[in-house]
């Protein structure tokens, strides 16, 4: 069974914005004290009002410019109308697409790969309702709610995409790619807990839309998928008719299960938001957006291969990290030696960073600086170190922020250089590696063997150059 | 001299500045008064007379040690139960606040106390200003100072009989279709619905948002400048709100080209027509010029109204779900929506009715019938009032097509109630600023006259008022005071 | 005409429970109001319900500063942890 077709609805936090979208609270709910980030608006107590913040207007406008979106000259607010306990108001300021008023942005599109487009139907800005948490093992069993609106107010962008996906790896990769543009605008930092959710809606063979609610990760959507599609894969051989329903995932059991139909769904009522009136952008709003607001992915891509000359491959891995990328640009400030830096940085250092894997926010804790990086490498294009050193000091920079010259200097690892030292070591491993040698004359490959040796008799010191050409002298000789 | 009791908000400013007397001995004559009447007109909700007198006596104080007593130094003011006062119970009429306590003052109150005013309590409303009579309140109804049978008029009933009876010196009412205009003109003083905008709604527990404003009940004209002056103004917690001139009292008056609003005249007791047509040979007489003319769709603003406030309620009170304030009703046994439910049961039989009307109105398949229509409508009567306020001053016409009515009357049949309202939602429909000034009586039953401006021409309806107001000389003060 | 079920979906989704007598003569009292407002009707429809919007400029909106008032906003029903106690939702 193929023609799937896949579409998104993707709620991400604008977690750059300090206040709430509505009110002053605090727009970080996380580690708090249930019910102390709260106000008498968010809160939706008598009499108050909701009083928007700029910022999250141009947050979102810039997520529509990112998304290749219309933006309108002026914006609305709408009601949503709904009852549930984390609903302080039990309605939702959003926006919706009537009546000639669009939201922050419509019919845009993004770029999947070189083959494929995704079209984006809309974006829209909206506020996160409260949290509900259970006692005594969840929904189904506990006798209360518990009840937190620290959250309630936190400003949304939620991006619906048409239903063009074909297939979950696609999803991925947009997932991937939107993650990657959201962080490069500074509006949303997607690895941050609750920061981002997607709804997916999943029809097959032309046949009903199921949509599948409460996932609460991009980590978890490609799985959702794939379950939802071996799910109505199944029932389609038995002829058994696809309900068009509302699914939840559940990421423990890793199944999705009937919520409710869609013909039970809400009536929301939308009607314009009366205390707010219409927002007029004003003529510049769009255009000097985009001449402030920070680099999209492939511009910052384009920007690396051109100006400081890095493979593609080099400038793919930098962009996919942006924190990365960034470490690496103030480090080109300090010493300006592109290729190198960003070699360095994707392998040894990357590699060394990867593996304290679970502190999500590395770069920022850890006590490696740019100015280590800068001086470590001014090292070794000076000839002072070897590349195997610089991997060693970076180890102990690692752990106690050490300068590395001075690291160098206490392990005494400067390169050596100095023919006669470097000599010794091959006369040494000559004499200790008698079969090698033998094998070196005959297969030169086998040269690389003692090269290694030699490196390994000097604690990686040896300059490799150098070391080379002494053992291919002394190969070379007839009385070797 | 007048008691102390019957002094206009003007009067005891400068009394007490200039020693005549002292706050204390003020605020304990109005509390005498109330003593003596309340029992019969039960304006009150909340009376808070402990806190009044030490405010009181900190204005003393102040003045004694030559400190500013404030523009409104002693001055008591009566607040309708749907604004918000902090740390004073806040009822709004209705069982489901009924134990609730704001943490925060509306805006419109900072700006009373910031001015040295003295909050007396808290005035009866229909439940949630819906309604006309106060017989929709859930504690008990307001009766008509006037004659204690009747109706003092809604939703803004207790402020209307609380200024009339001196049982406050000035109150603060909201008009959301006409809840100032209707009990300040049954009750015979002068009301005034600013123009959309003019004064913050931070605080004030919403009904219909888009329709509603707070604004003064007073004795005199000259009160409600007062009040209006320090109650006006942009406020950062409201978006809706602008920024305005302040109005003055002046003694001259322009030639106003006034509009007699032929409809209006046309759909009321002819008690009410007889004595409106007398107010404007008043005019006559001050210089101005008086026609009649029609305003087209004027016969489409009722219904409009009660679709748009409807709807809007049925919103703005979705949040009384009883879980975060409200009134004690324990949560065990009941599922989230059933005890969603049953807490809402508790609205009374009005409240009910418009949010239902409300939900259907939005409901998807009504949605353009009535709630876009009415939306539509909406707009079309604004440009029609705004082109006939290019030619024309001031528009006026009977406040009420009726005179006050007994209890009883009209409340079995909610379109009766209803079209009561008929000649003020126009003013609430367009934004536009409305007076009610007392202007006669019919068996000692009173009868207003409403005026009308263009938006932020509050100086307009000042100036004509203040004129009107010194040519009329009319009872002020009910026999049972 | 208010149909009995048309009132029990509305009096539904308004979470509103309505007591026998108020369920015996609300359809009518609705219907009243319903008729009186249907004369809306007669006008003609367009989209342009916009034309009396009130407008505000971006520049006016508040700007994005943190501003706790302090207090606690909610008094009843807290557990020792801070969460508000709500009834349950199953």
């Amino acid at each position: 069974m193929s023609l799937v077709m896949i579409g998104l609805e993707i709620h991400a936090q604008i977690t750059e914005l300090k206040s709430k979208l509505f009110c002053s609270c605090r727009g970080n709910y996380r580690d708090l004290v249930p019910n102390t980030n709260i106000c008498e608006t968010c809160c939706g107590l008598p009499g108050t009002l909701p009083i928007i913040n700029k910022k999250a207007i141009e947050y979102s406008t810039m997520t529509s410019i990112a998304l290749g979106c219309k933006v309108p000259d002026k914006i609305m607010f709408y009601r949503k109308n709904y009852f549930y306990p984390d609903l302080p108001k039990n309605f939702q300021i959003t926006q919706y697409n009537v009546y000639g008023f669009s939201s922050i942005g419509v019919d845009g599109s993004f770029e999947l790969d070189d083959s494929k487009k995704i079209r984006i139907s809309r974006i829209q800005l909206e506020e996160d309702p409260g949290r509900i948490a259970y006692v005594e093992g969840g929904m189904n069993v506990s006798n209360s709610a518990l009840i937190d609106y620290n959250r309630a107010g936190v400003a949304l962008i939620e991006i619906v995409t048409e239903p063009d996906f074909t297939n979950p790896k696609e999803v991925r990769l947009f997932l991937n790619k939107l993650s990657l543009t959201l962080e490069h605008l500074g509006i949303c930092d997607t690895l941050m807990e609750g920061s981002v959710r997607c709804d997916v809606n999943v029809s097959m063979k032309g046949g009903n839309k199921v949509e599948i609610k409460n996932i609460n990760s991009f980590k978890e959507v490609e799985k959702a998928i794939n379950y939802e599609i071996t799910r109505q894969t199944s029932l389609y051989n038995r002829n058994i008719k696809i309900e068009s329903e509302t699914r939840h995932w559940d990421d423990r059991k890793k199944i999705t299960f009937k919520a409710r139909s869609k013909e039970e769904e809400h009536d929301y009522r939308y009607f314009p938001e009366p205390d707010i009136p219409v927002i007029v952008l004003g003529d510049n709003f769009v255009s000097n957006l985009k001449d402030h607001m920070p680099e999209l992915p492939n511009q910052r891509f384009d920007r690396f291969v051109l100006k400081y000359n890095l493979s593609e491959h080099t400038s793919n891995i930098l962009i996919n990290d942006k924190k990365l990328a960034d470490f690496f640009e103030s480090t080109l400030k300090v010493y300006f030696s592109p290729v190198e830096i960003a070699n360095f940085l994707i392998t040894d250092f990357k590699s060394m960073i990867e593996d304290d894997s679970d502190n999500t926010d590395y770069l920022r804790n850890i006590k490696v600086k740019p100015e280590h990086i800068a001086e470590l490498v001014k090292m070794i294009e000076g000839n002072k170190i070897s590349r195997i050193t610089a991997k060693d000091i970076l180890v102990k920079i690692f752990e106690s922020g050490i300068l590395p010259s001075e690291a160098v200097n206490n392990t005494n690892s400067f390169k050596i250089a100095d023919e006669k030292t470097l000599m010794d070591a091959v006369e040494s491993v000559f004499k200790t590696e008698k079969s090698a040698v033998e094998d070196a004359k005959r297969n030169h490959e086998a040269i690389n063997f003692l090269l290694g040796k030699v490196m390994k008799f000097t604690n990686g010191r040896a300059d490799p150059k150098i070391a080379m050409r002494l053992i291919n002298n002394k190969l070379n000789k007839p009385d070797a | 001299m007048p008691k102390l009791q019957d002094l206009q908000a003007h009067e005891v400013v400068q009394g007490i500045k200039e020693g005549l007397f002292t706050a204390e001995e003020y605020v304990s004559s109005v509390i005498n008064r109330i003593e003596d009447v309340e029992s019969k007109v039960r304006s009150f909700i909340t009376l808070d007379s402990e806190r009044a007198l030490t405010s009181a006596k900190l204005i003393d104080r102040k003045f004694k040690e030559k400190e500013d007593i404030g523009q409104l130094g002693g001055v008591t003011v009566g607040i309708k139960d749907n604004i918000s006062t902090k740390d004073i119970r806040t009822t709004c009429a209705s069982k489901i606040l009924e134990d609730y306590f704001p943490s925060y003052d509306a805006t419109v109150i900072r700006h009373l106390k910031d001015n040295g005013a003295i909050i007396l309590g808290k005035l009866n409303l229909d439940e949630f200003g819906m309604g006309s009579t106060t017989e929709y309140s859930r504690y008990h109804p307001t009766h008509n100072p006037w004659n204690l049978d009747y109706v003092p008029g809604g939703s803004s009933g207790g402020c209307g009989a609380a200024v009339a009876t001196g049982e406050c010196t000035v109150s603060l009412g909201s008009d959301t279709g006409g809840s100032i205009r209707c009990p300040a003109s049954f009750c015979s003083v002068v009301g005034l619905k600013p123009t959309y905008g003019r004064i913050s709604r931070y605080g004030l527990i919403s009904y219909a948002n888009s329709l509603e404003q707070i604004g003064p009940i007073c004795r005199s004209v000259k009160d409600i400048v007062m009040i209006l002056n320090i109650i006006s103004g942009k406020d950062i917690h409201d978006n809706t709100s602008m920024s305005s001139s302040p109005i003055t009292i002046n003694n001259k008056i322009d030639k106003f080209n006034i509009a007699i609003i032929k409809e209006l005249i046309d759909g009321s007791d002819l008690e009410v027509r007889k004595t409106v047509y007398s107010a404007s040979e008043k005019f006559k007489e001050i210089g101005c010029i008086c026609n009649e003319i029609s305003i087209k769709n004027l016969h489409y603003a009722l219904p409009s109204y009660y679709t748009l406030a409807s709807a809007e309620a049925s919103s703005n009170l979705a949040r009384y779900d009883n879980i975060r304030y409200g009134f004690d009703l324990p949560i065990a046994e009941y599922k989230w929506d059933t005890y969603f439910s049953n807490v809402r049961k508790n609205f009374g039989e009005e409240v009910k009715r418009r949010i239902l009307i409300g939900s259907y109105v939005l409901s998807s398949g009504y949605y353009s019938k009535y709630y876009l229509k009415a939306r539509r409508l909406r707009s079309l009567l604004k440009l029609e009032l705004l082109k006939l306020f290019k030619k024309y001053d001031l528009l006026i016409g009977p406040t009420m097509p009726i005179l006050p009515f007994k209890f009883g009357e009209k409340i079995d049949d909610p379109i009766k109630m209803y079209l009561v309202d008929i000649n003020t939602v126009l003013a609430n429909l367009a934004g536009i600023p409305a007076i009610t000034l007392p202007i006669g009586f019919s068996n000692g039953l009173p009868i207003g006259l409403q005026i009308m401006a263009a938006p932020f021409e509050e100086q307009k309806l000042i100036d004509v008022s203040n004129a009107l107001e010194n040519t009329i000389n009319i009872q002020r003060r009910p026999s049972l005071i | 005409m208010i149909s009995k079920d048309q009132l029990g979906y509305l009096a539904q989704i308004s979470k509103i429970k309505l007591s026998e007598d108020e369920a015996k003569k609300f359809p009518e009292q609705l219907d009243k109001t319903i008729e009186y407002i249907d004369i809306l009707e007669e006008l003609v429809s367009g989209d342009s319900f916009v034309l009396d919007l009130q407008e505000i400029k971006f520049d006016e909106l508040r700007d994005d500063v943190i501003r706790m008032s302090g207090g606690q906003r909610i008094n009843k029903n807290l557990t020792k942890d801070g969460f508000l106690r709500g009834p349950k939702m199953k």
